[in-house]
């Protein structure tokens, strides 16, 4: 054991993390959006999406159609809502106002929007557009979020595998 | 040079390609059989469209600062068999009526009558009579419907089991003007 191969083990976690940031972030640029990979975290948009359903997100179409799925968030509220498009308004000058409703609600979204209103702005409030979907998956990470002990398990387990694991 | 972690990382990295290998040939076969199955030109037959327009004074009916809101529901026929839009990798279909209409010269809209979610092959078929919209339609600006022109159309999304999320529209547009109509 010495101190070169100690660094080194060292530079090769920094090395996986600075790599797993840069990929997320590439991503972020490419579909420009600022998650690009959500978890779903409610049941409103079912049967289609289930809690801890992973889905993929693309940004870069300046405008919906209706029947899109698309995550949003209301300004002033920082939980990213997955819902369906219903209708949209659009005055083609890069103004487009959505109303969206999640297919397990009885009623539309407008409850949920910000002070009073009752549109949605493409621009400033949605994140991103559905397009790929895989089932199941994100359960592990609202597993790790809503169990504390899990959150520190994992921590140590990374830690002690970087540290411990040979070679 | 064989521990634990470097086994589980095989291991995993193994899983994970294999995966991406198993998805992207789920995803080639599912959309290569929509294609083979002509989903994208299934033609539907929405018919016999009447309107019924009255006046809503709640924010959920698109009122505001307490302004009443023409509001418009409709009545329709629609026919339309959607089993082509089953294959091993559906989920489930969501076909939704909706009529594109200009609110003024400069704002275009497209809004939703009705939907519904098809979660088998066996239910695919949609035949209804003079079914009353599930949604109440209120216009973004001011105007009134009357002497809009809409164009209704059927369109169709299918949620996999993983994968893309594919849309599509069926063939058979239908056209109305709406008219001076004051019965609820």
């Amino acid at each position: 054991m010495n101190l070169r191969s100690e660094l080194q083990k060292l530079l090769n976690v920094c090395f996986l993390f600075a790599s797993a940031y840069m990929f997320w972030q590439g991503l972020a640029i490419a579909t420009n959006s600022a998650s690009p990979i959500v978890v779903v975290l409610s049941g409103s948009m079912e049967p289609a999406f289930q809690r801890g359903d992973i889905l993929f997100l693309w940004n870069r179409n300046s405008f919906n159609q209706v029947g899109d799925v698309v995550v949003y968030e209301v300004e002033g509220k920082q939980i990213p809502i997955v819902h369906r498009v219903m209708r949209q308004h659009n005055n083609q000058v890069n103004k487009q106002f959505l109303l969206t409703k999640g297919d397990n609600n009885a009623g539309n979204d407008i409850s949920l929007y910000a002070n009073k209103k009752i549109y949605l702005s493409k621009s400033k409030e949605v994140v991103g557009t559905v397009k790929g979907y895989f089932p199941q998956l994100g359960y592990i990470t609202i597993w790790i979020s809503e169990n504390q002990y899990a959150k520190f398990a994992l921590l140590g387990m990374l830690g002690l595998s970087a540290l411990l694991g040979g070679e | 040079m064989f521990s634990l972690v470097q086994r589980f990382q095989n291991v995993s990295n193994q899983a994970f390609s294999l995966g991406i290998i198993m998805v992207v040939f789920i995803m080639a076969s599912s959309y290569y059989q929509l294609i083979n199955n002509n989903a994208f030109s299934i033609p539907s037959n929405i018919d016999n469209v009447k309107t019924l327009v009255n006046v809503r004074t709640s924010r959920y009916f698109g009122s505001q600062r307490g302004k009443a809101k023409e509001n418009m529901k409709i009545r329709f026929d629609l026919n339309t068999d959607l089993t082509p839009l089953f294959n091993w990798n559906t989920k489930q279909v969501f076909v939704y009526l909706t009529a594109e209409y200009n609110s003024t010269e400069k704002v275009s809209s497209e809004v939703t009558f009705w939907d519904k979610i098809i979660k088998s092959k066996e239910d695919a078929v949609v035949d209804v009579n003079d079914l009353r919209s599930k949604y109440s339609i209120w216009d973004i600006e001011d105007g009134k419907f009357d002497g809009k022109d809409l164009v209704f159309k059927l369109h169709w999304n299918v949620q996999p089991w993983v994968g893309l999320l594919t849309y599509g529209e069926t063939i058979g547009n239908y056209t109305l003007t709406v008219e001076n109509n004051d019965n609820v």
